[in-house]
């Protein structure tokens, strides 16, 4: 395996325990050179990025999920011990950072031994060593590094000690691989795996007799495994007796034993360091201040979206009026000034608009991730979810379902049993994510007077805002009882949850997880609403021939005998070749169906291109109601609080139909991505198809009776 | 001690503490090892959730919240 020789591009893996500061570090090797996809085949997030070292070619370093040992309960875990157990696959690390958390080493070593007598070249990196001094810790690190046989060196994700160590480290592993192999291994198989391992010893691809063993444990689900060696393996398996789960019991407590006493002979512990937790935790998992507590944070959250983000909206709406504006007036008049202007800045301006409110979101809920909050949550709410057929963990993407669905659906891999994690992915979607934000922002100012209480403090708008993310975990909740009902799987459900110490957030990590998310919306929503804005503008600047050809007939016979100015006549032909335009036709195709919700077929128009993404809305909303004029494009607000119906005169945007399209966008599934994710996620169309029409179905249903009863 | 002989840690009420003797369940008792629980650490029942049915929990240093089944496979003593 390891031959002196450096790969073009070597691989080095983060692993960990949860909660070790595992991306803290990767935060800071690679800064934000950072790539954020999936594992080969499965919807694990992967976080790779490159890391230059002094001598050595860029190295790939990827940032695995983290994972409590070599026997896995979730899907994050096996990924880490598919991978580690496969020297062939591409991801298989020439090192391994482990990082464990230096006030939990008697915890976090345990999986490091596992991947040592795996024959890993490994650095054991200790973070959160700027605890050292404060609260009295003293780790013997020579001792530590000498007992384990493995370079160690403590770091610390808050004042950056020891990341030049860390380098050093890294490149000195990678030129001599071979310096630190282990000597002795922490665990023998004992004597009943004896028999089983003999046997399969010479069959297996293994390097080592503890390779072996966990291939024989996991060779049933292992996907690198050939069908006749499972076989084998299973054969084998019952031949000898083998039994997985006591074979992993008596591993552990003698792993436990071997590496508990290199720890206290080499950590010295001063104080309680987790009694300040314990007086938060007296306070935020009480069971009365507790939930009362965890409702005043979402109310803050809600105003602060609102609120705070008021000053750069307005900035960037001025910005892309005046770029807009300067480009009309520099480039010549035709058909691609149009394109530009009213497709393309037009369609994206309306979305940057909304990019403050996007960044708070994922800001707030950064820091509920960093300071260990959303564990707590889990906690507190994991009986409540349960009546609902849901897990406490669930809390968890029901709440970062409001920033995007997307990686709400992904962190649901963390819960063990089917049936809860797949109702948790059929309901989050129905939490208010950022994308809504911007459909909401703009009919709830037509739908709610704009009236203020106590000074300023509490605006009705704002409270509307609330209610609407409110409704949409009503309608989460209330889903998941119904599917609860209707599915029935008899799968044992776990909580066992680790509480992690309340930890100040590291700010680097929050601004890089509000900088990433922030740069995925813009270039990923960006990308749709660029191409669907192109096509919009083309649809509705083009029409048969005949009929624009009549239409422009009409204006002009009515510019003549009713003696219209030439503004009137020109905003006359715009809105008359709109509906001629391939857009009119179709959205006057769709308008029976959807005239019972109260709209007329320019918001139909809307309506479809937001089943593509529902943040479309607002930038088709900009294109439709641009073309052909001549106003500032990026008053879209103003635009719409004019638009009158042709017949009956009435505004289009009245009460009644702002609130059945609010209810609309609450419940309707109108996003690709997370279809695709729900499929990936649940193997086969069948759950996104169920998603897809229960949550339009609520949609259509909620919209018609609103209407209904308003209008 | 309250519990002279081993009793399941799900009868505690929030406060009692006691040393871990054994798991009663194979498949939990691998999850619960995993991550750090494991005979000889010392247990002690917090509180209770809000809504009921599942306990914080506190095993050696480490702060957990383990459902009622979770916790009646551990034996206390």
């Amino acid at each position: 395996m390891h031959n002196g020789q450096v790969k073009a591009t070597p691989v080095v893996g983060l692993v960990g325990n949860p909660n070790s500061g595992k991306s803290s570090l990767f935060n800071i090797l690679t800064g934000l050179r950072q790539r954020i996809g999936n594992f080969p085949g499965v919807t694990v997030e992967k976080k790779a990025g490159m890391l230059t070292l002094p001598g050595l070619p860029t190295v790939e370093l990827i940032d695995f999920p983290g994972a409590y040992s070599c026997y896995p309960t979730s899907l994050d875990e096996r990924l880490v011990v598919q991978e580690l157990t496969n020297p062939e696959g591409d991801l298989f690390p020439d090192a391994i950072l482990y990082v464990a958390d230096i006030t939990k080493l008697d915890k976090h070593l345990l999986l490091f031994t596992q991947l040592r007598d795996l024959d890993l070249p490994m650095i054991l990196v200790l973070n959160m060593a700027d605890l050292m001094d404060a609260d009295g810790l003293t780790v013997d690190i020579p001792r530590l590094s000498k007992e384990l046989g493995v370079p160690v060196v403590p770091v610390s994700s808050r004042d950056h000690r020891g990341i030049t160590e860390l380098k050093a480290a890294i490149a000195g592993l990678l030129q001599d691989p071979n310096r630190h192999r282990p000597r002795q291994a922490f665990f023998e198989p004992g004597a009943n795996t004896r028999d089983v391992l003999t046997e399969l010893r010479r069959e297996l691809p293994a390097r080592n007799d503890y390779h072996a063993l966990l291939l024989t444990h996991h060779a049933p689900w292992l996907k690198h495994i050939p069908d006749a060696t499972r076989h084998q393996v299973q054969e084998a398996r019952v031949r000898h007796g083998f039994h997985s789960l006591r074979s992993q019991v008596e591993e552990t407590m003698e792993r436990y034993n071997t590496f508990e006493p290199i720890v206290r002979s080499a950590v010295r512990h001063a104080g309680d360091t987790s009694s300040r937790s314990d007086r938060i935790d007296n306070v935020v998992t009480h069971p009365i201040f507790g939930p009362i507590l965890f409702i005043a944070l979402m109310l803050l959250l809600f105003q602060a979206l609102f609120a705070w983000a008021s000053i750069p909206m307005d900035l960037i709406e001025f910005t892309f009026g005046s770029l807009g504006q300067s480009i009309r007036e520099t480039l010549p008049a035709g058909w691609f000034t149009d394109l530009l202007v009213d497709g393309i800045i037009a369609g994206l301006g309306g979305v940057l608009v909304f990019l403050p409110q996007i960044a708070i979101l994922f800001f707030f809920i950064a820091i509920l991730e960093e300071v260990g909050y959303l564990a707590r949550a889990a906690y507190l709410f994991d009986s409540l979810m349960q009546r609902f057929g849901l897990n406490g963990r669930s809390v968890v993407a029901l709440i970062s379902g409001h920033a995007c669905a997307i990686p709400a659906i992904m962190s649901t891999r963390t819960i063990s049993n089917w049936k809860e994690r797949l109702l948790t992915i059929l309901v989050t979607p129905l939490t208010s994510c950022s994308a809504r934000i911007p459909v909401y922002v703009i009919l709830i100012s037509f739908a709610v007077p704009p009236v203020v209480y106590f000074n300023g403090l509490i605006s009705l708008q704002g409270l509307a805002f609330a209610g609407l993310y409110f409704l949409g975990i009503l309608a989460a909740m209330l889903s998941a009882l119904a599917f609860k009902v209707v599915l029935q799987t008899p799968e044992r459900s776990f909580l066992m949850l680790e509480l992690p110490e309340y930890r100040i957030p590291v700010w680097r990590n929050v601004g890089t997880t509000v900088w990433q998310k922030s740069k995925t919306f813009v270039l990923e929503a960006g990308k749709i609403i660029m191409i669907i804005s192109v096509i919009l503008w083309a649809a509705s600047t083009y029409g048969p021939p005949e009929d624009m050809a009549a239409a422009e007939a009409q204006v002009t016979e009515r510019a003549r005998t009713q003696e219209l100015s030439e503004d009137e006549a020109a905003d006359l032909l715009a809105s008359e070749r709109l509906e001629a335009s391939y857009a009119g036709h179709l959205g006057k195709a769709i308008e029976p169906v959807i005239r019972p919700l109260g709209y007329d077929w320019k918001i139909g128009i809307a309506l479809l291109t937001s089943f593509a993404a529902r943040e479309v809305f607002v930038g088709t909303m900009a294109t439709i109601y641009s073309i052909g004029s001549t106003d500032d494009e990026f008053r879209i607000r103003e635009r719409l609080a004019e638009e009158r119906d042709p017949v009956t005169n009435e505004l289009v945007y009245n009460r009644a139909t702002s609130w059945s399209l609010l209810i609309f966008y609450v419940f309707a599934m109108m996003c690709m991505s997370t279809l695709a994710v729900t499929k990936r996620e649940t193997n086969g169309w069948k759950w996104p198809i169920v998603q897809f029409v229960f949550m339009t179905a609520i949609a259509y249903i909620g919209a018609m009776v609103v209407y209904q009863s308003l209008a | 001690m309250p519990f002279p002989v081993p009793a399941a840690a799900s009868l505690f009420e929030a406060g009692q503490s006691g040393t871990i003797d054994r798991f009663t369940n194979e498949y939990l008792a691998g999850k619960l090892l995993d991550i750090g629980v494991r005979p000889g650490s010392r247990l002690r029942v917090v509180r209770k959730s809000p809504f009921g049915g599942s306990w914080y929990v506190k095993i050696d240093r480490q702060c957990l919240a383990l459902r009622k089944k979770e916790l009646a496979c551990i034996m206390v003593k």
